[in-house]
């Protein structure tokens, strides 16, 4: 079980790694088309947003752990054992049904944008915005899945310090 | 606003959740979630306003660009050069090595937009160098690369100054002008203050470089030193916007290492990606969440009210300045600084916009501000990462990095009631304000 959720995870990370990729690389040809063949193009600019969102979305899904996420743990690191696992049920359990309470809106959202399509790719847009459901329903699952093991007296690894995430 | 209003809750429910232990922006979801919940709105609101405001934000995508060239930078050995020619230039002063250590900073910061890109590609290898021989204490060595790393972000490039310009709708070219002076003026006090303490402390020389080795220091160094002439120079000739600028500059990193250091391989390349998309992921949720959240304070007209009751108080311009100096450092001891740049200091904007302060100068002020947050006690990110990377306890890293903490201080008051400082070289450059 945790050897197959180590493997998806790091299959995730390739994938996160050529979205990265994906989106360096358009836009180098953005830059190259316009000023070395005067010939602008659209559709690498919108290819480039697209990763961003889906990078991220992706990320905050399937590759972050919770330690990685930019938090405020200065509370809950100071805080014994059983407080911080208390701590945790309460804040895994309002995720869980805040995320889960807004799902059916958002799939109505989500969904409600097939009638539009993105202006170079024609992507439909229901299909660009489907990452945030995916990320959604991912984070309830996580969550699900933390609620266990913190109901179980367990606690997920330490934060370290020097892979914090943010980008200051 | 009650506390039991709609909006009162939302709140209390991110701080607690925050406080919990969640990361910051599933709180923000969460608690705008919330909101829209007991106002009775739609909640499919919170995707609407998340997806639309990244898809839209394409100014962002600098951000894991220029995360991205750091990487490519950190992970060849241009760092190494870079610190021979710094070696070179200053070791031969007093304090030599702190100097160097300064000095790399205000060079990385030129290629770099991040605080913690800096520590995290020098700290190692400066901590090494200066402890060494046991030439300086490890606490001292961890202090300085945490207090010099904090340039990182106010030259320009800047991530921070990115987001700025994001929530601000600001120019980001004028943004980072308007950077320079006043990162080059924390330089300055840094190595002031070494210079004062280096005869008392007993400060070690370093063997000087000989001159005439200093153009081939400096040649070798050369493709690094470039980059910043390559960045700037697309920015302000208006051949590229400044995301593009940001991927040029990742470009040349890439290529300076890969082709004329001959430092990277394909393994180093990939090993970049990941981290970039880590660290792009991480500050991608928090502005996510702070979209979401933001337009919860946005529906309750927050930043207005606060504008009109400030205004009712004839708050003068420098008063105000004052005011959200204090707030924001008292805000930056606890809290994390993209937060503060995404939640706070946009409540703040249209305070400032009526009392007359021009937005770039203030969008310098509260970068500056959040910078130091970093290195502030209990909450700094930099102090954990140097406790982490030198292996110090932090109640010595605290003790050694207060001086450099006042002086820090003392340059953000003259920036703050010194416009003409910030605003100078943008004026110049043709910015009206």
């Amino acid at each position: 079980m945790r050897a197959i959720a180590g493997w998806l995870r790091r299959r995730a990370e390739n994938v996160a790694a050529a979205m990265l990729a994906v989106m360096f690389a358009a836009f180098i040809i953005q830059i190259v088309f316009r000023y070395f063949f005067n010939f602008p193009i659209g559709w690498t600019s919108e290819l480039t947003v697209i990763m961003w969102l889906w990078l991220v979305l992706w990320g905050a899904a399937f590759v972050l752990k919770e330690n990685e996420e930019i938090r405020f743990d200065l509370l809950s690191g100071a805080a014994g054992r059983r407080t911080r696992i208390a701590m945790g049920i309460v804040a895994g359990a309002a995720i869980v049904i805040l995320y889960g309470i807004s799902l059916p809106a958002t799939y109505d959202y989500v969904t409600f944008m097939k009638v539009e399509k993105s202006s170079y790719l024609k992507i439909r847009m229901d299909w660009l915005f489907s990452i945030y459901l995916i990320f959604a329903i991912a984070v309830i699952a996580r969550y699900l899945w933390l609620l266990a093991h913190f109901l179980r007296g367990k606690e997920p690894g330490e934060a370290d310090p020097t892979r914090a995430g943010s980008g200051l | 606003m009650s506390l039991a209003s709609p909006f009162g809750l939302a709140v209390l429910a991110i701080v607690a959740l925050s406080l919990f232990g969640l990361p910051i922006g599933h709180a923000m979801i969460g608690g705008s979630v919330l909101y829209l919940a007991l106002k009775g709105l739609d909640m499919g609101t919170a995707a609407e306003q998340l997806l639309n405001g990244m898809y839209t934000s394409y100014v962002l995508l600098a951000i894991p660009l220029f995360i991205l060239a750091a990487e490519f930078m950190n992970s060849g050995s241009i760092m190494d050069r870079l610190l021979r020619f710094c070696n070179a230039l200053v070791g031969r002063f007093r304090g030599g090595l702190a100097q160097v250590n300064v000095v790399q900073s205000i060079i990385f910061a030129s290629m770099s937009g991040s605080a913690l890109a800096d520590a995290a590609g020098s700290g190692k290898l400066m901590q090494t160098l200066m402890t060494k021989d046991g030439k300086y204490t490890a606490s001292f060595a961890a202090a300085l690369t945490a207090a010099s790393s904090v340039i990182g972000p106010i030259i320009p490039p800047s991530i921070p100054l990115v987001l700025y310009a994001l929530v601000s709708d600001t120019s980001i070219g004028f943004l980072f002008l308007a950077g320079v002076v006043p990162g080059l003026l924390i330089g300055a006090v840094q190595m002031g203050l070494i210079a004062a303490t280096a005869r008392r402390r007993n400060f070690p020389v370093e063997a000087p470089v000989p001159l005439r080795e200093l153009p081939r220091v400096t040649w070798e160094a050369l493709p690094a030193l470039l980059m910043p002439v390559i960045l700037l120079g697309c920015l302000y000739s208006g051949v590229t916007t400044p995301t593009e600028a940001a991927a040029t500059a990742a470009l040349y990193a890439l290529l300076a290492s890969a082709l004329i250091y001959r430092s990277i391989g394909w393994g180093d390349v990939y090993k970049s990606l990941v981290t970039s998309a880590r660290i792009t992921m991480s500050i991608g949720m928090l502005i996510a969440g702070a979209l979401v959240f933001n337009y919860v304070i946005t529906v309750e007209n927050i930043p207005r009210t606060l504008a009109a009751l400030l205004k009712a108080h004839e708050l003068s311009p420098l008063g105000f300045l004052l005011l959200a100096n204090l707030l924001l450092l008292v805000l930056g001891c606890f809290l994390e600084g993209t937060t503060i740049l995404l939640v706070i200091v946009p409540v703040l904007l249209p305070t400032a916009a009526a009392l007359g302060v021009d937005p770039v100068h203030f969008g310098v002020v509260a970068v500056v501000n959040i910078m130091i947050g970093l290195i502030t006690p209990p909450y700094g990110l930099l102090l954990f990462m140097m406790v982490r990377i030198a292996d110090v306890p932090l109640k010595d890293l605290v003790r050694e990095v207060m001086p450099f903490l006042a002086v820090m201080i003392g340059a953000l008051a003259l920036i703050t009631f010194v416009p003409d400082l910030v605003l100078f070289l943008p004026r110049l450059m043709g910015y009206r304000g």
